[in-house]
């Protein structure tokens, strides 16, 4: 057409330049350099001398007809690449928007719902994925969705092993590694998914944002749960503590006040004595329960001050020196003037608990001795029993929480909290409760408390005028 | 076991096992006793008639015994308040005691203990009506609130200012269970109240002084988590705590 017009070569080449460009707009690179080749043959073959052949006589014509060629190449690729950057940019955004609609699907999903489905099919739903395989490393539990083959399953748990993404063009498969604060937390693996170099990474950072939601939904559910635990334990203590005591002071109040009244006979006085130091003994033992409960739990707080140990350990040794015990408790005083900084109700309740522990575990009718002496700067308490050797393999237990030995569990019930609770008591107040196994034989036991003794100086300074 | 004088007490409890324990106990005693279920009960008892003294259990459903007992404290305030709490109940105690209680009593307890506990409240809103003494005596210890000195067993003992602040404070109130906050403020000054390090080495440094065996003190008793009593050794109507550890 350009030749039926008569146009003359520079006039032509922009015609043809022109449809190179049409050409590169709608086709691709390969259609576009083919029209510009074809272009160059049209030029040379009818406008450049000899006309009608494809002999080029004039040098200016060969440079004429290159540049021609070379700037229709150039702006055929700057044009392809433009398309090619266009048609990516689409691309992103669609996966962008598909990602948003992903995020917002799975921020639907409750957190605690079970089963990792629930998770996985907006994956399958939103990007329409064959198959998802989803590792969660802290449950070790294989969550699927879709059509998942043997293949995406061991893939997947290879990545999580090796922390290493995988490709698996033949079989369309992606795995990508899900950490959290760069620790793996598991790993997730796509079958079918495409374009998976650009959206397995991201879809591999919302299973990681979404797994760890869940999870920390199970921490504040847990938190929450034990809170609620310490709730109700603290209102059956307290339940207890009143329930337990009012009853016993009205025994109390009557049994005192019928000894009182002098109405009794010199027996029903000794039976009204009877009543009322036994009603005191069980709320001492109510007391000493709740208490020895309540510390399990809580941090000991003690209120410091010079005590006498002599009297303290008196008290405990009443309580235990009676003929229901069935053993003796002998106390030898190896020092004078035992005095330690401590909390004398917490002191006597360590001690009664180690005295009460001698008593059921000792054989019956033999005596419990009980030392007390100085070493170095501490004041030290031995309580010795026979007949109730600690095995070796369980010396080291004896003081954790809710152990109970296999002689103690045949031999009667307990709660496993005693020693736990004295050794947490010592500790309190800056002494020790050990095992003595210098002492340990093999027909007893001796446990060995220690407290600091007083350090005077510290005292007559601090005070403000 | 006769009261000093003729006492009227009202017993305040929920528990009507324990309240009808106590006034048969305390009437066999001597003591003119009524009864009340409930904090508001105890109200409008008092509201209609006065009482030397009312023993209030703190687990009370309804109006509590702490709130009761700060409504009785305004209705009479010459009316002794003993709270019947638990042991490990330590800041019921003390709300109690800031609430106007003159003492406690705690589960289980005998019933020599509440008498003992009775008669020294008793005694104590008593002796308040009166005008202050110029010599404050317990056992063989002697304050001469005026000239500021202490005689133990006849001897001069050497006080710091700090020291016979405190001291005299507690004497003045002895029998009485004093929170620390209230130690603090009377002594040290309004600003104080979360100091007990202040109490502690003072009462340590007055038990060397003033105790036979400042390990085991007969005046200056500890309160855990309370405060601190001065006990009168030779005053039957003061042993309530110590038989209370019994």
């Amino acid at each position: 057409m350009a030749f039926h017009l008569h146009l003359g070569f520079i006039s032509a080449s922009f015609c043809y330049l022109l449809l190179v460009v049409a050409q590169s707009l709608t086709g691709d690179f390969g259609s576009a350099a083919i029209v510009a080749c074809l272009s160059v043959a049209c030029l040379d073959f009818f406008f450049v001398e000899p006309l009608f052949s494809f002999q080029v006589e004039s040098p200016l014509d060969t440079l004429g007809l290159a540049a021609f060629l070379i700037v229709s190449l150039v702006i055929t690729k700057l044009v392809t690449k433009v398309r090619a950057g266009k048609e990516i940019s689409r691309m992103n955004h669609e996966n962008l928007q598909k990602i948003h609609s992903l995020a917002q699907e799975l921020f639907a999903v409750e957190p605690d719902a079970k089963g990792g489905e629930c998770l996985l099919q907006p994956f399958c739903g939103v990007f329409g994925i064959k198959a998802v395989c989803l590792f969660d490393a802290a449950s070790a539990e294989v969550h699927v969705a879709g059509t998942v083959s043997d293949v995406l399953e061991r893939k997947t748990g290879e990545v999580y092993i090796h922390t290493k993404d995988q490709e698996d063009p033949e079989n369309g498969i992606a795995a990508r590694c899900i950490r959290a604060g760069g620790r793996p937390t598991g790993a997730i693996g796509f079958q079918g998914l495409e374009n998976p170099a650009q959206t397995a990474g991201p879809l591999a950072a919302l299973a990681a944002a979404h797994l760890e939601r869940t999870r920390s939904f199970h921490r504040a559910s847990q938190a929450a749960a034990a809170a609620q635990t310490e709730a109700y334990r603290t209102a059956i203590l307290d339940a207890l503590a009143h329930e337990f005591k009012t009853p016993l002071s009205t025994i109390l109040t009557a049994a005192g006040a019928l000894r009182e009244a002098e109405l009794l006979t010199p027996e029903g006085r000794e039976m009204a004595d009877t009543v009322e130091s036994e009603a005191a003994r069980l709320g001492r033992l109510a007391s000493r329960l709740i208490r020895t409960a309540r510390l399990e739990r809580e941090e000991v707080k003690p209120w410091v001050e010079l005590i006498d140990l002599d009297s303290v350990i008196a008290d405990a040794v009443n309580q235990y020196n009676r003929p229901s015990t069935g053993r003796r408790i002998l106390v030898i005083k190896e020092c004078d003037g035992c005095e330690v900084m401590a909390d004398p109700e917490l002191l006597r309740l360590a001690v009664s608990q180690l005295l009460d522990n001698a008593c059921k575990y000792s054989e019956p009718g033999s005596t419990v001795a009980l030392n007390i002496g100085r070493s170095h700067d501490e004041v030290v308490v031995r309580v010795r029993s026979t007949g109730n050797a600690i095995p070796v393999g369980e010396r080291s237990k004896i003081f954790d929480r809710f152990y109970r030995g296999i002689d103690a569990r045949l031999i009667g019930p307990g709660s496993g909290l005693g020693l736990f609770v004295a050794r947490k008591i010592v500790l309190a107040l800056g002494g020790s409760l050990d095992l003595d196994n210098n002492a340990a034989n093999t027909d007893g036991a001796v446990f060995r408390l220690a407290l600091p003794t007083p350090e005077r100086e510290r005292y007559g300074a601090t005070a403000a005028v | 076991m006769a009261p000093l004088q003729p006492c009227s007490v009202l017993v305040v409890d929920d528990e009507a096992a324990l309240r009808k324990a106590i006034k048969t106990s305390l009437a066999a005693s001597g003591f003119t006793v009524e009864e009340a279920a409930t904090g508001g009960d105890a109200v409008s008892v008092i509201q209609r008639r006065p009482f030397d003294i009312v023993l209030l259990d703190v687990n009370m459903p309804g109006v509590n015994g702490i709130d009761a007992c700060r409504k009785l404290r305004a209705l009479a305030p010459r009316t002794g308040i003993i709270i019947v709490t638990v042991r490990d109940a330590e800041e019921d105690k003390v709300r109690a005691l800031e609430a106007g209680a003159d003492d406690y009593v705690t589960k289980p307890f005998r019933f020599r203990e509440l008498v003992a506990r009775l008669r020294a409240v008793l005694r104590r809103i008593r002796v308040d009506v009166t005008a202050e003494p110029a010599i404050l005596q317990a056992g063989d210890l002697k304050v001469d609130l005026e000239n500021r000195m202490l005689w133990k067993s006849g001897d001069e003992i050497r006080l710091s200012p700090k020291e016979f602040d405190l001291l005299s404070f507690l004497m003045k109130h002895q029998g009485a269970p004093l929170t620390h906050v209230r130690l603090l403020r009377a002594v040290w000054g309004v600003e104080y109240g979360g100091e007990f390090e202040y109490l502690r080495t003072y009462i340590h440094m007055l038990r060397k002084k003033i105790e036979d065996d400042p390990a085991k003190p007969q005046y200056l008793l500890t309160e855990p988590w309370v405060g601190y009593r001065f006990r009168n050794p030779f005053d039957p109507d003061q042993q309530g705590a110590a038989l209370e550890d019994e």
